[in-house]
């Protein structure tokens, strides 16, 4: 397998062999190197071997936006087309929070059930930095998703958006990160109070209130999640600002949004866990 | 290699002889505690041992709910157990194994008492505490079915704090011995029960962990895996010093690996003792007895003179079955008294008491105890 198993061909019986005195195996401490790698690569291995969730996401996706283009066309006609661009902007911004939502706090309630949270409890690493790097491959894996949607959009409806990446990526990663952090939180709540979840994964379609919030009329709704970032998001892809284009007052609310929802989102479900472990509840489903 | 006997006492060849008296939580550490001092003592004798314990528990205790309401699971519990021993906790449904071993794992926090292992605090310095620890947990997973046998084993010897480039080989001789070495590329989803049972026990002992915590490991298994699993346990305890705290229903199981077996009821340790020293507490010998001629007057003298364990009442036309606690004079007494009541007897035969014996003694003598205390509560 590797070439560091000196002992391998011995058939299981180094302990007592004789000539197996080179190189008796010595475990190696795990870094956060190795766990780093270890959760990135398992969430890499469902996502390639399990594709059918994926792609079933992605095609309902563009059903429902195909549902919304073309019915939206046929009520409105000419005043629809004026506001397409931000309609398709808005959409992409939703499937990518949705997603980084929903594929976080399900994770953590499969994990409950399966046991395997619990296990992580009791390892040196214990599940909180496991919980922050899935959340990391979710939203990339959410990227990889929303940009095959964004191009079947962009293609379906022939409009054309500033598609910077890097503005992009930064602007709208940071947007779901404070997304993220809600995930965590609606992960914890589940761990305590099991049959809330499903109702907890209804918060989605508030993220629609959510992306469209009205900034300019009421600029309170920028610390909200999303609202900020969202807002950002129009500007970068409608009007082709560049990420060094916006103020700094807008990054920085950009990135304190998304940094403080994450780190409320993460102690909620730190809090939650320690509270099950006193009530015992954290292994129960 | 051969399993230990599953009945008769004599499965524990060399332990040290344990007391008779039931001990009650605390200053447990320094008494007899039968297999843990079996393997010390071949090797060197009455040297002061170095090494503390795998586990030390001090006083554990944990209630759910409050008020009146509040249920006591575990009651002020304090064992040790030394590094390469295996230990059963056996115990009724709701005896509180469960939420003994999630305490000693820190997955329920305990009201109160202190846990190390191997020499840490558990509490103090969790990181360091639970470096060589795993559990397998009674009806979970425990592992991810969508991975292969193998990516797990590297999956949790990583958060298990093992770089898994550098146990790769052990990793194959675990897979080696467990019999999955052909399913090692298969995702465990695939697997049969049986199957799935041992890449959870793999799993388990993937990082290398040194004490490991298996709840109801057997559950569900058939009886040739449920063998296979026996014998890995025990070579494992044996071979690599491997210390094991196994909570089973599964009597067999625990007279089969353990060395010493922790009765918990009700929270509270009821007993703690070798296997052997165990059996040997059994009150005597029992002896089955079938006749075509017992009816309900004989069966009631008979019970009131000797101690009847069970009654299995004939089917039509054949013949009654029963137990009866007799060994050595009493024996005697039985035949004479069966023969003055004229019961013909059609079959004999007699049983060394095994585990479940003592253990269906000492619960049933608790509840009576419990039940007596509970009436003259009563009355007051």
């Amino acid at each position: 397998m590797s070439p560091t198993d000196p002992d391998r061909h011995t058939d299981g019986r180094t302990d007592e062999a004789p000539g197996a005195s080179t190189a008796p195996e010595t475990p190696r401490r795990a870094t956060y190197y190795h766990l780093v790698r270890a959760v990135l690569y398992r969430e890499f291995l469902i996502f390639v071997r399990y594709p059918a969730n994926a792609v079933g996401g992605v095609v309902v996706s563009v059903f429902f936006f195909a549902l919304l283009f073309y019915g939206g066309r046929l009520l409105a006609g000419e005043a629809l087309a004026d506001s397409i661009e931000g309609i398709v902007v808005g959409y992409f911004l939703w499937t990518l929070s949705v997603g980084a939502y929903s594929s976080v706090s399900n994770d953590i309630a499969s994990e409950v059930q399966w046991g395997t949270l619990e296990r992580h409890v009791t390892t040196p690493f214990g599940f909180a930095p496991v919980a922050l790097l899935k959340g990391v491959a979710k939203v990339v894996r959410t990227f990889l998703l929303s940009t095959v949607i964004l191009a079947v959009m962009l293609l379906v409806t022939g409009t054309t958006l500033s598609l910077d990446p890097i503005t992009i990526v930064v602007v709208a990663g940071l947007s779901i990160t404070s997304v993220l952090g809600l995930g965590f939180a609606a992960g914890g709540v589940t761990v305590l109070y099991k049959r809330i979840g499903n109702w907890l994964n209804l918060l989605q379609f508030g993220f629609v209130v959510l992306v469209s919030a009205p900034v300019f009329d009421a600029p309170w709704t920028r610390v909200l999640p999303l609202a900020h970032g969202s807002a950002l998001l129009q500007r970068a892809m409608v009007d082709g600002v560049r990420l060094w284009e916006f103020t700094p007052f807008d990054l920085g609310l950009l990135v304190a949004v998304s940094v403080g929802y994450l780190a409320v989102g993460y102690l909620v479900f730190q809090y939650a866990t320690r509270r099950a472990r006193r009530l015992g509840v954290l292994g129960d489903y | 290699m051969a399993e230990r006997g599953s009945t008769g006492g004599q499965s524990n060849v060399g332990c040290a002889p344990a007391d008779d008296g039931t001990h009650d939580g605390d200053s447990e550490y320094g008494s007899s505690d039968g297999g843990r001092t079996r393997r010390r003592a071949d090797t060197d004798a009455g040297a002061p041992r170095p090494d503390p314990p795998a586990l030390a528990v001090d006083g554990i205790s944990k209630s759910f709910g409050d008020g009146d309401d509040a249920v006591v699971a575990v009651d002020d519990v304090s064992f040790a157990v030394d590094r390469g021993s295996v230990v059963g906790l056996l115990g009724p449904n709701g005896a509180g194994k469960t939420t003994l071993i999630k305490s000693i794992l820190g997955t329920v926090v305990p009201d109160s008492g202190t846990v190390r292992l191997f020499g840490v605090d558990a509490t103090s310095d969790r990181r360091a505490a639970y470096a060589d620890i795993d559990a397998m947990l009674e009806g979970a997973r425990n592992d991810y079915w969508r991975l292969t046998v193998r990516e797990n084993l590297r999956y949790f010897a990583t958060i298990g704090g093992v770089d898994p480039d550098s146990v790769a080989a052990r990793h194959d001789r675990l897979l080696d011995r467990l019999g999955l070495a052909e399913k090692a590329d298969t995702p465990v989803r695939e697997l049969s029960r049986g199957m799935k049972q041992k890449v959870s026990l793999a799993s388990v002992l993937a990082g290398g962990a040194k004490l490991v915590f298996l709840d109801e490991p057997t559950l569900g298994l058939d009886v040739e895996s449920s063998r296979t699993l026996r014998r890995e346990l025990r070579r494992l305890a044996d071979e690599d010093d491997l210390t094991v705290v196994l909570s089973s229903h599964d009597m067999d199981v625990v007279e089969a690996v353990c060395d010493r077996v922790i009765v918990v009821a009700d929270g509270r340790i009821l007993a703690d003792d070798a296997v052997s020293a165990l059996l040997s507490r059994a009150s005597a010998d029992v002896v089955e007895v079938a006749s075509p001629d017992f009816e309900e007057r004989s069966l009631a003298a008979l019970d009131e003179r000797f101690e009847v364990r069970s009654v299995t009442p004939a089917e039509t036309g054949g013949r009654t079955r029963i137990e009866v606690a007799a060994g050595g004079d009493e024996l005697y007494a039985l035949m004479d008294h069966l023969r003055e009541a004229g019961v013909t007897i059609d079959d004999i035969r007699t049983r060394r008491p095994d585990l479940e014996d003592v253990f269906v003694d000492m619960t049933e003598t608790e509840t009576e105890h419990t039940g007596a205390s509970d009436a003259a509560r009563r009355q007051r």
